[in-house]
């Protein structure tokens, strides 16, 4: 079987994207998106009372998670812990049902929760939690296995977790790290990761990657146009921003960017016009902006329509499939807005406004 | 000699050819068609199982190509 493999491989490298199993894994998420929950659920969900949506959420796929974490918590961190555990095993599952170029495009977008596991470790040790308490935190649905990340969690010191993973591509920003400028060395990572996809994608040969990569640019053009909102309305100094500005936008590149930044806030919202994002926005954003809330939702909701429409022209393609990640996500994170919202008796309103619906 | 040997080559021996070049060509082309609707039918049975029977309908459809060598075939000889 494993000779057929290889047979198969070399007579026909390019192909099916270098051995990858497009077929299968496609149809394998399409089946997996449907059983997300529908968008009628979620007004239904803020009708309900706290109880009610426990068990809804135990009724649904996160059954098996919520059964195994019972006997070790309860209430609402019970729901929020199911919920991670759900989705690193959805993305866990990903990476191991896909071969070849599609693995490797997937891993690497993954990579994001390796990162986020361990900024929270680092995070963790620096505000002295104890190691369970991190070890509930973490989401390993990178590449990093829960058993090597609950490792570092259990790690005295932060040198040692930084020597621990001396291997990876994380080292050379870790090892800045001197123990009091976490907060830079996050948004270093933040930026390795961006950086590393862009290089992932730099000279995109197959189509396969010329999607992929359409889809990070899309999805770093969102987060800088988040991170300029955010920051030009707290009217912070543009040197600061420039320096949280990722580079490899799909429409707005780092020199558009360079002349947005001098601007006042009412003239970057007017100069926006000509970027296609425009369209999604030009509603909500205003002279004047007191919460950034609803914008957010809007781009983030704008990112998630672009990627199912594209999920429709590229059928056979890593597109379904990042479309299923975003979605996925933005479900967990709903489920966890209205849980957590419900939990602290936040006004329906309020809670309405965060969902991306 | 060698117009000879053509001149004697039976034909019945060139019919069997024919028909099984159209068995056996169309059998590769349903296989081929097959491979990837039937992996992703296996992906989304995988999931989902009252799919089955909906996925085992689609990954049949190229048979059709070979029952149409088959056809050929059996009217060829």
């Amino acid at each position: 079987m494993g000779l057929l493999q290889k047979f198969t491989r070399k007579s026909s490298p390019k192909q099916s994207g270098s051995g990858s199993n497009y077929a299968y894994v496609t149809a394998r998420v399409r089946a997996m998106k449907s059983n997300l929950l529908p968008r009628e659920t979620y007004p239904r969900l803020m009708n309900m009372g706290i109880d009610e949506i426990t068990r809804f959420i135990e009724e649904s796929q996160y059954k098996q998670d919520v059964d195994e974490l019972a006997r070790t918590y309860d209430g609402v961190d019970l729901f929020e812990h199911a919920l991670n555990r759900n989705l690193a095993v959805t993305f866990t599952k990903l990476i191991n049902i896909s071969e070849g170029e599609l693995n490797y495009l997937i891993s690497e977008y993954l990579r994001k929760y390796d990162i986020w596991s361990i900024k929270t470790i680092l995070r963790g040790k620096y505000c002295d939690a104890s190691v369970e308490e991190i070890n509930d935190s973490i989401v390993s649905a990178g590449q990093l296995s829960y058993p090597f990340l609950s490792s570092l969690s259990e790690k005295e010191s932060y040198e040692s977790i930084i020597d621990a993973l001396s291997g990876t591509d994380y080292y050379p920003t870790l090892k800045e790290y001197d123990g009091t400028n976490l907060s830079e060395i996050e948004n270093q990572l933040d930026k390795l990761y961006y950086t590393g996809l862009s290089t992932t994608v730099d000279n995109p040969k197959s189509n396969d990657s010329k999607l992929f990569s359409k889809f990070i640019r899309t999805e770093i053009d969102i987060k800088n146009l988040s991170t300029l909102f955010r920051l030009k309305n707290a009217g912070v100094e543009k040197d600061e921003i420039a320096d949280l500005i990722l580079e490899g936008g799909l429409h707005l590149s780092i020199k558009e960017i360079e002349k947005l930044l001098p601007l006042p806030f009412s003239e970057f919202v007017q100069s926006l016009e000509k970027y296609p994002y425009w369209e999604d926005i030009s509603g909500i954003v205003k002279t004047e902006m007191d919460s950034l809330v609803e914008l957010e939702t809007q781009l983030t909701k704008s990112n998630i329509k672009s990627a199912s429409s594209f999920s429709h022209v590229y059928p056979l393609s890593i597109v379904p499939i990042m479309d299923y990640v975003l979605n996925k996500t933005n479900e967990v994170h709903n489920l966890r807005i209205i849980l957590r919202g419900k939990a602290a008796d936040l006004d329906e309103e309020i809670i309405r406004n965060q969902l991306v619906i | 000699m060698a117009v000879e040997a053509v001149a004697y080559m039976d034909p019945a021996g060139l019919k069997a050819i024919g028909a099984g070049l159209a068995v056996g060509l169309t059998g590769l082309a349903s296989g081929i068609a097959e491979r990837d609707i039937g992996s992703a039918a296996i992906g989304a049975m995988a999931e989902n199982e009252s799919l089955f029977g909906k996925g085992l309908i689609l990954t049949v459809i190229p048979e059709t190509i070979v029952i149409f060598g088959l056809v050929v075939a059996l009217l060829i000889s």
